[in-house]
């Protein structure tokens, strides 16, 4: 049996002069090795609890053990184990690609030697060694997020916890970090913690996922444990011109993810009536396909509020 | 294999990387540095000096020796002020925090930074004071261990603003009034003779007085018996602010 990373209990976190508790009766484990995805609508709690298990945050109640040992009365075990990428930092603004990530392996205790050699993995691996020369002040937002990500990785310490890692990324930049994460987690076994907003890029890689809203888990399992929860129902996607909007029967309810496009949750025995009766005339396109890691964060974060 | 770990890295390492980081400030802000923090002190000594010319050549030693600590504070206790202030600000505190840095690093690395950062600024400073005052210079080699010794305990000051202030606006003015207060209180740029009683009394508390006493000192000479106690009083002042900034630099929120 994989040995328990994390295991927090009953964490909860309020800030001074607000009433409501920013998390409330968190009770989580993770497992060494495991990739865990955290999704959540905007302000569910979700930075608040990756801060709190890097040490950043003081918890009201409760207990976080990495490891085994308590965090809060051990303050030398997150930078030991841990490698975290906030999502928004200046810390490394005058400093070099090549620098930042050589001071972060060497102050993480690598010898001055594997510090070096450390670097020059980390820029192949994220592919930003023709930015090594650059100032990290002059990158661009993508550029400066994936140094973010190459800096938490610096080390090669057990545990990443990443705060949304592909934010302003390009898809080319979005698929090379689900690789790169997916290649450390196969290959050296890294136990990766991340928040994300992208459900669909996440599924690529994520093993387990903890849906968040209003400070508590409100979904927590295995990814196919979950779909199965939505799984008898289809996804259907309907593409058309934003000034036209088709008109569908009234018994059908549907949610418009962009202008132009609706989606509709279907259950899997309405799907031949129900093709039956959309207004095809009226519509570009549509797509139809078995519920997503998107549609399991929609329903629990979004649907059951 | 996971749960393996790096070693740790001693204190050492920690002081000489956090230096060098921090020593990257140098790259974009140094004109502004030599600049601010030269004619800063330069344009009161102009000022103060007209004042202080029919008063002799004791009221031009403090004046110029005076803006020597001016031109301390304003290199290194503003802007470290400004840099913890920064650092809590914008993410630097999380990035230390999460890396095997202890708290004890992070001051004398950030002090020694800005010490170095400042050298030309101070030298210019006095250089074109002793010029424009018409005060010669004696300096004695033990400049090199005053200089950081009356640097640390305002340095020290500087970081405990930054630390405390709630905003960084709050912590630029609070450091302003508190330079203003340690230069007007005691014999900093104004002889004693010069100064009502109650100033020189409150100036016995403040670190400027004993900063400028081992300056004149060993820019000006004679070195008498006093810089014992004024370095003895220094490296104290220095201790207790150092020991209080660790604390209110809390990693954690």
């Amino acid at each position: 049996m994989n040995e328990i990373v994390y295991d927090i209990q009953d964490l909860v976190k309020r800030y001074p002069g607000q009433e409501v508790p920013a998390n409330d009766s968190i009770t989580l484990q993770i497992n060494q090795g495991e990739i865990f995805g955290i999704l959540g609508d905007n302000g569910a709690g979700k930075t608040t609890l990756v801060r709190q298990m890097v040490n950043l945050l003081r918890s009201t109640a409760g207990k976080i053990t990495l490891f085994g040992q308590e965090i809060s009365k051990h303050s030398h075990l997150v930078p030991q184990y841990v490698g975290y990428m906030p999502q928004d930092s200046e810390a490394l603004n005058n400093l070099t690609v090549s620098e930042a990530l050589y001071f972060t392996a060497h102050l993480r205790g690598l010898s001055r030697a594997d510090a070096r050699k450390e670097r020059d993995l980390q820029m192949d691996l994220w592919q930003i060694r023709e930015l090594h020369n650059k100032y990290s002040s002059r990158l661009s937002g993508g550029q400066k997020r994936i140094l973010r990500l190459a800096v938490a990785a610096a080390g090669m310490l057990p545990v990443l916890i990443l705060d949304e890692p592909t934010n302003d990324l390009d898809p080319y930049k979005r698929k090379l970090v689900w690789e790169v994460l997916r290649g450390l987690n196969r290959d050296r076994g890294l136990t990766i913690i991340f928040i994300t907003h992208d459900a669909i890029e996440a599924e690529k890689i994520v093993q387990r996922v903890g849906i968040m809203s209003h400070g508590r888990f409100v979904a927590l399992g295995l990814l196919g444990e979950l779909k199965k929860i939505v799984g008898h129902k289809m996804r259907l996607e309907l593409f058309f011109a934003p000034e036209s909007p088709p008109t569908l029967p009234s018994t059908l309810s549907y949610r418009e993810i962009a202008p132009g496009r609706w989606l509709l949750l279907v259950e899997r025995e309405e799907i031949g009536a129900l093709l039956q009766s959309l207004p095809l005339d009226q519509l570009d396109d549509f797509h139809l396909y078995s519920a997503t890691l998107e549609d399991i964060y929609l329903h629990y974060a979004i649907e059951k509020k | 294999m996971l749960s393996k770990r790096n070693k740790q890295p001693g204190l050492l390492t920690q002081l000489i990387d956090v230096l060098l980081i921090e020593l990257t400030n140098w790259r974009w802000s140094w004109r502004s540095m030599i600049v601010i923090g030269t004619l800063s002190p330069v344009l009161s000594m102009v000022a103060l000096g007209v004042f202080a010319r029919d008063s002799g050549k004791v009221s031009l030693s403090y004046v110029l020796v005076g803006n020597v600590v001016l031109a301390i504070m304003f290199n290194i206790m503003s802007n470290i002020e400004s840099h913890v202030s920064f650092m809590r600000f914008h993410g630097m505190l999380d990035y230390f925090a999460t890396l095997p840095v202890r708290r004890i690093a992070l001051i004398p690395s950030l002090v020694t930074a800005f010490l170095l950062i400042s050298l030309p600024a101070l030298a210019a400073t006095l250089i074109i004071g002793s010029l424009l005052l018409g005060v010669p210079l004696h300096i004695s080699p033990l400049v090199l261990l005053v200089v950081p010794i009356c640097a640390m305990p305002l340095a020290g000051i500087g970081a405990l603003i930054g630390a405390k202030a709630r905003t960084p606006m709050e912590a630029n003015s609070i450091n302003f009034l508190v330079m203003f207060l340690l230069l007007s209180i005691g014999p900093v740029i104004v002889p004693p003779q010069k100064l009502p009683a109650v100033l020189l009394i409150l100036g016995r508390v403040s670190p400027a007085t004993y900063a400028s006493s081992a300056l004149r000192q060993v820019l000006l000479g004679p070195i008498t018996g006093q810089l014992t106690i004024d370095i003895a009083v220094l490296l104290g002042v220095t201790v207790m602010v150092y020991w209080w900034v660790s604390k209110a630099i809390d990693w954690r929120q």
